[in-house]
């Protein structure tokens, strides 16, 4: 029942593209179980954190480690074992949309098993029982044989995520897990999110845009700006003046200059 | 908590019970017959055709002294001949291609279901479209030697009569998978219904309907080589006579020939489309 959860440590890591610091020179020690908030705006490193994290970015400077292991140097097999054990979810979901959602969530499960059984389609009963347990469990289940891409985004994000459980993670990377949905949908997401921290104990970094969110929901914040740390903290820190100090606006034009909000502009120039 | 050594036979009896159609077996013993079936029929195919590994051998091995011959390539003495030939074969392509695409132009959205609103005439036109489309530009160049005579005008003629119903069926698909809020916007701001197919659906289909045009017109230049062969003018002729008295070192050098020119229209094709993505 019981799989070792170890922390996350990240020590000056960097991404450049070209003359660009995306990332610029981050440290970073998140323990076990722990759910972290990465906030900022677009822009400010927040996706190729998450993303150097599972290698799916390449660092360009820098150290990533997950207990005794050194992230930065997995190769091949290894690598791909690192990814299975730190699932990620997306903004866009990244289903297979003429899959059916059992599939798509069964997918979770191919670092598990041998590639030809895979290749020709074919899973156990207990994997099957498997997804069936996770789509059970956030209420999926009738729509267990639709095709995904007739879903909802809502319900595609839970689908997703069921497809990262079947990994059976150490940890969890959510990559702007909320930007695509409405607020109902959001709720659920962010609840099962939660879910999946307090009762799996899993490790959760998640990118998030809206500041209540990453304080209704995660034990800490991490503020990026410009590629680089500029607060952490447990989120009641997390006060208006605070993101004044940081980045020279309110709380609001934090907000407005990222998603549309439905009320008239202020000014115009 | 989801693990996969927490699954045991009793779990897989409950999860079965919750959603039965999860567990849905293919069934092996259909696949297997079908399997079986399809396999029979290739080797009923093969056996029709008398295709033996004896007479594979055989070909092979007069495939290879005509490879053999092949090299060096040589131009011959009649240069201007291949010249000509390989000149006039694009530009019954070229004209061809341009003639069907004016032609094919509305005749694409009168096969559109979106511009045809009756399911009746959309059907018919679209079939007619098929029927036509079925006939190859080879049996059209035959009959239009016979109508037109020799020469060039019964190639062009058969790539226009080939072409046209296949540009119109491809328009009209890009007409009808259109996206239709722009027309929706003109129709909303008064426009009539011509205005909203000029503004709402003709910028969204004109990059892809010059790219299939484009194509086409790399793909005629290389079929309008073989036109030649049945007498309608190009470069199948000389390789037809080449071939006929076994200079096949001439022939290598016209291939070669065309691969290069059809491979320049292909980077030009590309330059454009990418300058009107």
């Amino acid at each position: 029942m019981s799989i070792a959860r170890e922390s996350l440590r990240i020590h000056g890591l960097s991404c450049r593209f070209g003359a660009v610091t995306a990332v610029d020179e981050i440290d970073l020690d998140v323990p076990a179980g722990q759910m972290l908030a990465v906030i900022g705006r677009s822009g400010a490193g927040k996706s190729t954190l998450l993303r150097m994290i599972n290698r799916l970015q390449e660092p360009s400077t820098g150290s990533i480690a997950y207990g005794p292991t050194d992230v930065t140097a997995l190769r091949g097999r290894a690598l791909r074992d690192w990814r299975r054990d730190c699932a990620m979810i997306f903004q866009q979901f990244n289903l297979i949309g003429r899959a059916d959602v059992l599939t798509n969530v069964l997918i979770g499960r191919l670092n598990h098993r041998p590639w030809l059984p895979s290749l020709l389609g074919l899973f156990t009963e207990a994997e099957r029982a498997m997804a069936v347990q996770a789509l059970d469990r956030f209420g999926l289940l009738d729509i267990a044989l639709q095709r995904a891409d007739t879903l909802s985004g809502g319900q595609q994000q839970r689908v997703a995520l069921c497809r990262a459980l079947l990994q059976e993670p150490r940890m969890l990377l959510a990559d702007e897990p909320i930007a695509s949905l409405d607020p109902h949908n959001a709720r659920l997401v962010m609840d099962a999110l939660r879910q999946i921290n307090r009762e799996d104990g899993l490790t959760i970094l998640a990118n998030l845009h809206h500041l209540d969110t990453a304080r209704a929901y995660c034990d800490r914040v991490v503020a990026l700006d410009r590629g680089r740390i500029v607060f952490d903290d447990i989120p009641d820190r997390l006060t208006p003046d605070v993101i004044m100090a940081i980045y020279n606006i309110t709380e609001q034009e934090f907000h407005a200059a990222d998603t549309p909000v439905a009320e008239p502009m202020r000014q115009i120039q | 908590m989801i693990r996969a050594g927490s699954i045991g036979p009793a779990e897989i009896t409950a999860a079965r019970k919750r959603l039965p159609t999860a567990f849905a077996a293919t069934s092996w013993v259909w696949s297997g017959i079908g399997g079986m079936a399809f396999l029979a029929w290739l080797i009923l195919l093969a056996v029709w055709f008398d295709i033996t590994p004896t007479r594979l051998a055989g070909g092979l091995k007069g495939l290879l002294v005509i490879l053999a011959q092949m090299f060096p390539p040589s131009p011959g003495a009649q240069w201007a001949d291949i010249l000509h030939g390989l000149l006039q074969s694009v530009a019954m392509a070229f004209l061809g291609t341009v003639i069907a695409a004016i032609i094919a132009l509305p005749l694409g959205f009168f096969g559109a279901r979106n511009i045809v609103l009756n399911a009746a005439a959309h059907f018919s036109v679209r079939r007619f479209y098929d029927g036509f489309r079925g006939i190859d530009q080879l049996i059209w160049a035959l009959a239009f030697v016979r109508a037109f005579g020799l020469g060039p005008l019964a190639g062009l003629m058969a790539i226009i009569a080939a072409e046209v119903f296949v540009l119109a069926k491809l328009l009209a698909e890009a007409v009808e998978n259109t996206n239709k809020a722009p027309s929706e916007a003109i129709t909303a701001a008064g426009g009539s219904r011509l205005l909203a197919i000029r503004f709402g659906v003709v910028p969204q289909i004109l990059p892809i309907y010059l790219a299939q045009i484009l194509y086409a017109f790399e793909s005629n230049t290389r079929s309008a080589t073989i036109l030649g062969v049945v007498g309608a003018g190009g470069i199948g002729l000389q390789i037809a006579e080449r071939i006929k008295v076994r200079y096949w070192d001439e022939v290598c050098f016209i291939i070669i020939l065309i691969l290069i020119t059809v491979a320049l229209i292909d980077r030009c094709s590309a330059t454009i489309r990418s300058r009107c993505a």
